[in-house]
């Protein structure tokens, strides 16, 4: 109210004094009696320099002009800056040689010159400035210069001000006698002090809301509280430096005055662009929820990083007013974009707190911004209040302030529903912990129960697998004995043979008939190394059975004296080297035959047929003749009691029964009685059917 | 001079027993040759000799069979001419009478024609062949009778079954009989050995075989057999568990 209320009377002031008087180039004042604060428009000339080249020299020569348009009451946007030199004759018609103050407002860089009147030198008499000053609250009483005038004489003082920012403090000269200026003095000094007070307050709760933010981060190391703190932080900081500018304050930058310019238009977009959509990012999880709005806000974002490198730069090269421009772009820009977002933000979930905390925080801020906005326009006109959106007001502090209570209480809630979370997961996990136990131990006691269920398989399987072997090696044993037995038989050549044989030797070795003794011997030799070679094999060929029955027919009929004779017959179309027929089969038949083919007392000699048919293509016949007592008769005439059976028939029978058994053969045995068909035959036919494999 | 027959299925087998009879045995004097059964008992009936070279097998029947058809002609000591005695092993050898085996050695057959030639010079029995022919009726069994040569003219007929014991004594043999006695046979321990491993009979260490079925009780896991008549036989270690397993198997 103050600053309007002053605003207000300053401005009538200067309508007073614009329409009273007119413009003069010299102030002739008394000193002692100066009825109020002097406006000093009417009187003071002014050069204003654009290149900023002209030396103190320089300007002492040029020439200067009255320009209403250099002085306003309040702040003003200045586009490119302001270096202007103020030129101000003054004259006192006083009697008494006192002091005048004048103030002509806080600007950047003040120098302060007296002419020499003789030799027109310019003189410095004082230099200070905001980019200037020291430190402490006595830096502040520098911008009252003194104007200080002999009785009767003329003095010119130049004032040289030069605003490189953007934004320039009221440029307002006025001239005051000490009580005046201590009465002014105490006028700012009030005015300055509610809005520093303002600032103060606000400070302090961004600084609680930082702190709680921190804290938070801490203990759930979550981003958005990440984000809220920069912001925080940022604010912290842009208000404190808006404090620099404050008149009667105590500086904490003042040794990087470039700072609040750096932190100026930057600050703005780092915390109501940057970290707000940052923020709005991650504490709406905008990522599951609507991930076209995370895009859209994260591509802002970056757009908005951008945007502040660039205005460094520019702040950098001095040029203050550009990033103003970007941002009042920014901002009318963004305008209708945002409101459109909090709607779309408002249809997808407006049930959900967070985004409720979001939104409400939001549209504090927005509308306390965009009021201002409106604010501003009525005084300073569009343009103007343009440049002067970023100017904090009270309105925009409120704004700011209820946004941060917004945000906290959404982080508190989020905070709260993260811990119901996080508890409901435990509670979930124990649960499927629980479970997992459970099946645990049912998987355990199924595996058990199986592994048993195996084992016992197992053993079972063992066991009858055991049982096969057994039964297995039993067959095995079974048919090694069988071949051992057919061995044996098939090496059982009669022994009466043998020792016959060796007999029959002997007498002619007796005899000397040596001719005959080794005839018989290498026959004998003969039919010894063939059995034993037989006996080895299973099977011999046909051609190798029929010379073995020759060579022993022969040595049987050498030994009977020609009181039998034999023939062998075999079919012409047998190949007798290719068929094949099981070792020692014939022979023990074939001895049989010569035994009792000599026993017919009708027939003096024995007559033996072997014969050797092919019956069908895969059977052959072996037929063993002799002209006997016939196999009957034989038995009749056995006196032998019944334990001294013969066994060598015997064995023939159990060899084809072995040898079937062996290799599957289907040998058949016959043994005929010749006189069973017709009574005038005799003998004894052994019919061997071997088939062929 | 002693008279013999040979018969003998095979001519060069009666050929070679004459021709060595006359060569090594000029004692012997072959009276007559026969080629089968029948024509041996009609020769041995005609020419009634001391001594008959007998094949125990011929076309139609066994050397047996001509001792059986000849029993009612004067008594003859017979020696069984064979190529192979194992079939009637025990029945021959019980009875201890002589046998050769074919091809002939010289040897051999110069001690059965010597032994014989004693028996018929000192006129003895002939109840060796009434042995031969009731273990050749009755077969393989325990109840044959044995003849046992005490001295080279004396023999003792001993039931099989009243055998405890056989013990070696020096290049004969003690038979220890149920009744306690005792008889020393001139035979050594181990022709008796080998002609009982196949019967029951159980060589309990390397002088003493006992007869399975005279053994009471095997005490002590084997190492003493304890027998019917009260004598106790030590075992051979190594033969104990043996002993039990057919003593067992026996009974």
């Amino acid at each position: 109210m103050i600053r309007i209320f002053l605003l207000f009377l300053l401005f009538c002031c200067s309508i007073v004094t614009r329409a009273g008087i007119p413009a003069l180039d010299t102030l002739v004042a008394d000193f002692d009696h100066l009825p109020a604060a002097v406006d000093l428009r009417p009187y003071l000339l002014s050069l204003v320099d654009k290149g900023g080249s002209l030396t103190p020299q320089q300007i002492s020569s040029a020439s200067f002009n009255h320009n209403y348009h250099l002085f306003h009451v309040e702040k003003k946007h200045i586009g490119k800056g302001n270096n202007c030199w103020l030129k101000l004759h003054v004259r006192n018609t006083g009697s008494q040689d006192s002091t005048l103050t004048l103030f002509a407002g806080w600007h950047d860089d003040m120098s302060w010159y007296i002419q020499d009147s003789a030799d027109r030198k310019m003189h410095l008499l004082m230099h200070t400035g905001l980019m200037r000053d020291r430190a402490g609250v006595q830096r502040w009483e520098h911008y009252g210069f003194n104007v200080t005038v002999p009785p009767g004489s003329t003095h010119t003082y130049f004032l040289h001000i030069n605003n490189k920012y953007y934004n320039e403090n009221g440029l307002m000269p006025a001239l005051f006698n000490d009580l005046q200026y201590g009465q002014f003095r105490n006028g700012q000094f009030e005015y300055y002090r509610k809005e520093t007070i303002l600032i103060h307050v606000l400070l302090g709760m961004l600084l609680v809301c930082l702190a709680i933010a921190v804290i938070n981060y801490i203990q759930l190391p979550d981003k958005s509280y990440m984000y809220f703190a920069a912001y925080m932080l940022g604010l912290i900081v842009f208000f404190t430096l808006r404090l620099e500018g404050q008149p009667y304050q105590l500086s904490v930058f003042y040794r990087w005055p470039m700072l609040k310019y750096y932190w100026d238009i930057p600050a703005l977009l780092f915390c109501f662009y940057l970290m707000y959509l940052a923020f709005g990012n991650t504490f709406l999880n905008l990522q599951e929820r609507y991930p076209f709005m995370e895009k859209l806000f994260t591509s802002v974002a970056a757009i908005i990083g951008g945007i502040i490198i660039i205005c460094f730069y520019c702040i950098a090269l001095e040029q203050y007013q550009v990033p103003v421009m970007i941002y009042s772009y920014v901002y009318i820009s963004t305008l209708l974009p945002f409101l459109i977002v909090f709607i779309a933000l408002a249809r997808r979930s407006r049930h959900h707190p967070l985004v409720r905390f979001f939104l409400f925080g939001s549209l504090c801020f927005y509308m306390a911004s965009f009021g201002s906005f409106l604010m501003l326009i009525r005084p300073l006109g569009l343009i103007n209040a343009l440049g002067e959106i970023s100017a904090p007001s009270l309105l925009i502090v409120a704004g700011v302030l209820l946004q941060s209570m917004f945000f906290l209480a959404g982080l508190s809630y989020r905070n709260k529903l993260v811990h119901h979370e996080r508890t409901r997961t435990q509670e979930l996990l124990i649960k499927q912990l629980n479970k997992n136990k459970e099946l645990q131990r049912k998987l355990n006691e199924q595996l058990e129960e199986l592994v048993k269920e195996q084992t016992t398989e197992i053993l079972r399987k063992k066991q009858e697998l055991e049982e096969q072997r057994k039964i297995h090696l039993e067959t095995e044993y079974d048919k090694k004995l069988t071949e051992i037995e057919l061995k044996a038989i098939r090496a059982q050549i009669n022994p009466h043979f043998i020792f016959n044989c060796l007999n029959s030797i002997q007498l002619f070795v007796m005899q000397r008939d040596f001719e005959y003794a080794q005839k018989y011997l290498s026959d004998f030799s003969y039919l010894i190394r063939k059995t034993l070679d037989f006996s080895r094999r299973n099977f011999i060929s046909l051609s190798d059975e029929i010379a073995y029955l020759n060579t022993y027919l022969g040595l049987e009929k050498m030994r009977f004296e020609h009181k039998m004779e034999y023939e062998i017959y075999v079919d012409p179309a047998i190949a007798t080297s290719e068929l094949e027929v099981p070792a020692m089969l014939l022979q023990p038949y074939v001895e049989n035959a010569v035994k009792y083919g000599m026993t017919n007392t009708s027939y003096p000699i024995g007559q033996l047929l072997i014969q050797f048919n092919q019956i069908a293509p895969d059977m052959l016949e072996c037929l063993i003749e002799d002209n006997g007592i016939g196999i009957i008769r034989s038995k009749t005439l056995r006196t032998l009691p019944k334990h001294h059976q013969s066994s060598g028939m015997e064995i023939s029978f159990n060899r084809a029964e072995l040898l079937n058994k062996m290799y599957n053969t289907g040998i058949h045995i016959d043994i005929i009685d010749k006189s069973e068909n017709n009574n005038t035959e005799s003998g004894t036919i052994v019919r061997i059917l071997i088939p062929q494999l | 001079m002693i008279k013999a027959v040979i018969i003998d299925d095979e001519r060069n087998s009666r050929d070679i027993i004459s021709l060595m009879l006359e060569k090594y045995c000029p004692e012997v004097q072959v009276a007559a040759t026969a080629s089968d059964c029948a024509d041996g008992i009609a020769t041995i009936q005609q020419h009634q000799p001391q001594l008959v070279f007998l094949d125990l097998e011929m076309p139609d029947g066994t050397g047996f069979d001509v001792l059986l058809g000849t029993q009612d002609a004067p008594p003859f000591e017979a020696v069984f001419v064979t190529a192979f005695e194992k079939k009637f092993l025990h029945t021959i050898r019980f009875s201890e009478v002589e046998i050769i085996l074919k091809p002939i050695d010289r040897e051999s057959l110069m001690n059965a024609v010597g032994k014989i030639a004693d028996r018929i010079h000192a006129n003895a029995s002939t109840s060796r062949y009434k042995v031969l022919l009731e273990n050749f009726n009755n077969g393989r069994n325990i109840n044959m009778d044995m003849v046992i040569p005490v001295t080279q003219h004396e023999d003792m007929i001993i039931g099989l079954n009243k055998i405890t014991y056989l013990e070696a004594s020096a290049e004969k043999t003690t038979i220890h009989l149920s009744d306690q006695q005792q008889i020393q046979a001139d035979r050594s321990f181990r022709y008796y050995t080998d002609l009982f491993s196949t019967l029951r009979f159980y060589q309990i260490n390397n002088h003493q075989m006992v007869q399975l079925s005279q053994i009471n009780n095997i005490e002590g896991d084997g190492s003493r057999a304890l027998l019917k008549n009260g004598v106790k036989l030590e075992v051979a270690d190594r033969r104990r568990k043996d002993l039990v397993s057919h003593w067992k198997q026996y009974r």
